[in-house]
């Protein structure tokens, strides 16, 4: 904790500017899509991300690794990139760096490093990230990997500049899943967190829908129509297997991971109307939480497992409601605003919620907080669905419709900055951020 | 760290605010509290009018289909007579369930109708549809080892997992009608696809008002 921020200055932005960083391009197996910043902040961290000595050897696909970091903090929208400057060749070590000269091109955080081949072929990458007016180092790091996790340690490296300059934990390093409907074929796909590494596990005619990431990240529970009703399965992102949560009379819906990782609460209607069960994570012990005759749907388990956020239609319109998670007592209504609130997701922190408000015809993601019964709008779209926050609680990413096709946008958990993700063609919907990884030894 | 440069420009706005005396804090309060109590009997209220709603809904839809019957056995048609098969399945088939798949396609028993559409955010069976559930529920009551499906569907705005839900609810609307008229529940299992299987593409309308159905399926139906 060596260098201070401007918190202060973030507290008294302005209108967002509109930055548009322009499509990143896609190199994956799975069917493409771009990512773009669509605002961003007015005041942003100043930081100059130089080429790293060595880089261009070990780039894949023309991209090194200096331009994924870089990429990734632009995406934020929290930070401004610096120029490179003349001075070549580009400093290596902190004793390279001319601090005199980065002063006068305006930097503030230099960020520099070096890429060397070791004699087993793996690839040793160095950065240091450099503090220009008090000439001297913030952090720095050295990373023994394989060339082929390459992309993953310049994600580890943004996490760790990300953390350091923002005080918040990074999620470039994690993965994200959708489903994507070109023609008449639907793909359950995951990738990472920029898009990059896209591939389906699933893929068939009919919809797949609500994937959800177990708290470890190795497995996705998700609802199948391939059978002709929908269906809760389970699939292993280790061996790729699958196994049937739940495949009862009726409906079979809405898998939501307790914090523990062993049991789901899911959405059955085997004995009449929608209610919220609970089930082990092999299909077994299945136990009822609610017993209505109207419709409880969308659980979502409190991160310390105590309490889950539902959807119910008790009070004649959707409504949000909390309860314990055992079902003992009674659920407490949490919205109060307009006719329609649904898809609740509690925040990593369990001190707020994010919701589908319905106003007017237009379904916008709002926030609001536990205690308070007002809420605030993120989104101003209108065709928005299925919100997700990121591990870190700063951005929540959501499906939404542009012209008629499903897309993805991300906006930050204070509504300033905001992300478009398009499929090259067809839709793209039903997204669910991932776990962060198990957390690096620092 | 950011955590806490906040908390000091909390404190300072809200030391601003507690300057401006006690009893605007009071107030506040107080309509906090009042806010939320109303809430509580809102809700209470609500639960006992959707009770009532329901009961209503049902009152009414046992009414429509009575009325119905009692039109039918007004005309002469006797439900339990069973028709010649026009063009029945397998050529002339006249199994029991060749006897089904005849009679689903005879353009006069009023089965080729298989769906029924419903308003906006709603389950309610409009009266338009009821002679639709009437025909198929006298063709169940007459072959009692005869199964359907129906499938609730919904448009596509909102929550996926909620539309798959108010599907549900439709689906078992017209099962729920067809259990009154006597129907055995058992022959009938009600699925939802909610927003997932539309019929219609468009943003419209339209297209949405073709969308909020319930089909009457019969597995093993031939084309």
């Amino acid at each position: 904790m060596t260098r201070r921020i401007p918190f202060l200055r973030w507290l008294s932005r302005g209108l967002a500017a509109l930055i548009l960083a322009g499509a990143i391009p896609w190199s994956a197996s799975a069917q493409p899509i771009a990512i773009e910043i669509i605002g961003g902040g007015a005041n942003q961290i100043p930081i100059t991300i130089l080429p790293f000595t060595g880089e261009e050897r070990f780039a894949r696909d023309k991209e090194r690794i200096s331009q994924i970091i870089s990429a990734d903090l632009q995406r934020s929208g929290l930070f401004r990139l610096g120029t490179p400057g003349s001075v070549r060749p580009f400093p290596a070590e902190p004793r390279d760096v001319n601090y005199r000269y980065w002063k006068g091109e305006g930097a503030e955080t230099l960020v520099i490093g070096t890429i060397t081949e070791k004699s087993d072929g793996r690839a040793e990458v160095r950065f240091h990230m450099m503090d220009v007016a008090r000439q001297s180092q913030i952090l720095g790091f050295s990373y023994l990997v394989g060339t082929q996790s390459l992309r993953r340690t310049a994600h580890q490296i943004a996490d760790v500049i990300y953390e350091k300059l923002t005080g918040d934990v990074g999620v470039f390093a994690t993965k994200i899943c959708y489903v994507t409907k070109s023609d008449a074929r639907f793909e359950l796909q995951v990738s990472d967190a920029d898009g990059y590494n896209a591939d389906f596990i699933l893929a068939h005619k009919e919809p797949i829908i609500s994937p959800q990431w177990s708290p470890d990240g190795s497995r996705i529970a998700y609802v199948s129509f391939e059978r002709r009703k929908p269906i809760v399965f389970v699939h292993n992102l280790v061996d790729g297997t699958r196994t049937v949560l739940a495949n009862y009379e009726g409906s079979n819906s809405a898998p939501a991971w307790a914090p523990d990782g062993r049991r789901l609460a899911v959405v059955l209607t085997k004995d009449g109307t929608s209610n919220i069960y609970l089930i082990n994570a092999d299909g077994s012990g299945l136990t009822r939480l609610t017993n209505t005759p109207f419709i409880d749907t969308e659980p979502n388990f409190s991160p310390d497992g105590k309490y889950i956020l539902f959807t119910s239609d008790r009070a004649g319109s959707p409504q949000i409601y909390r309860m314990r998670a055992d079902g003992s007592g009674d659920a407490e209504r949490m919205t109060f605003e307009g006719n329609y609130n649904v898809t609740p997701r509690y925040a990593p922190d369990g001190k707020s919620f994010i919701f589908i408000h319905r106003s007017e015809g237009r379904f916008n993601v709002a926030v609001q907080e536990f205690g308070q019964s007002q809420m605030t709008l993120l989104t101003s779209g209108g065709l928005d669905q299925s919100p997700t926050f990121a591990p870190n609680g700063k951005m929540v990413l959501y499906a939404s419709e542009v012209k008629s096709r499903g897309i993805l946008a991300a906006v930050s958990s204070d509504g300033r900055i905001k992300q478009r993700i398009t499929a090259q063609s067809g839709d793209i919907r039903e997204p669910a951020w991932g776990p962060l990884p198990n957390r690096r030894k620092e | 760290m950011r955590n806490a440069a906040l908390a000091v420009v909390l404190a300072f706005a809200l030391g601003a605010c507690a300057s401006q005396g006690q009893k605007g804090a009071d107030i506040e309060q107080r309509d906090l509290f009042d806010q939320q109590k109303s809430a509580a009997q809102q809700q209470q209220q609500n639960d006992a009018a959707r009770q009532e709603q329901i009961a209503r809904e049902q009152e009414e839809l046992k009414r429509q289909l009575e009325e119905q019957q009692r039109r039918q056995q007004g005309a002469g048609q006797d439900p339990a007579i069973v028709r010649p098969l026009s063009d029945g399945g397998a050529g002339g088939q006249t199994t029991l369930k060749g006897d089904v798949w005849g009679q689903l396609k005879d353009p006069a028993s009023g089965l080729a109708k298989r769906s029924v559409y419903y308003d906006y955010d709603s389950y309610s069976i409009k009266e338009e549809y009821v002679p639709v559930i009437d025909a198929h529920a006298r063709l169940l009551m007459q072959h009692t080892d005869t199964k359907i499906k129906v499938e609730g569907n919904c448009d596509d705005r909102g929550s996926r997992e909620y539309n798959l839900a108010l599907g549900q609810r439709r689906a078992d609307s017209v099962k729920r009608a067809m259990v009154l008229l006597g129907v055995s529940d058992k022959q009938i299992e009600t699925v939802s696809f909610g927003a997932e299987k539309p019929v219609a593409l468009g943003r419209d309308e339209e297209s949405w008002a073709k969308n909020r159905r319930s089909d009457i399926v019969y597995p093993g139906e031939p084309k």
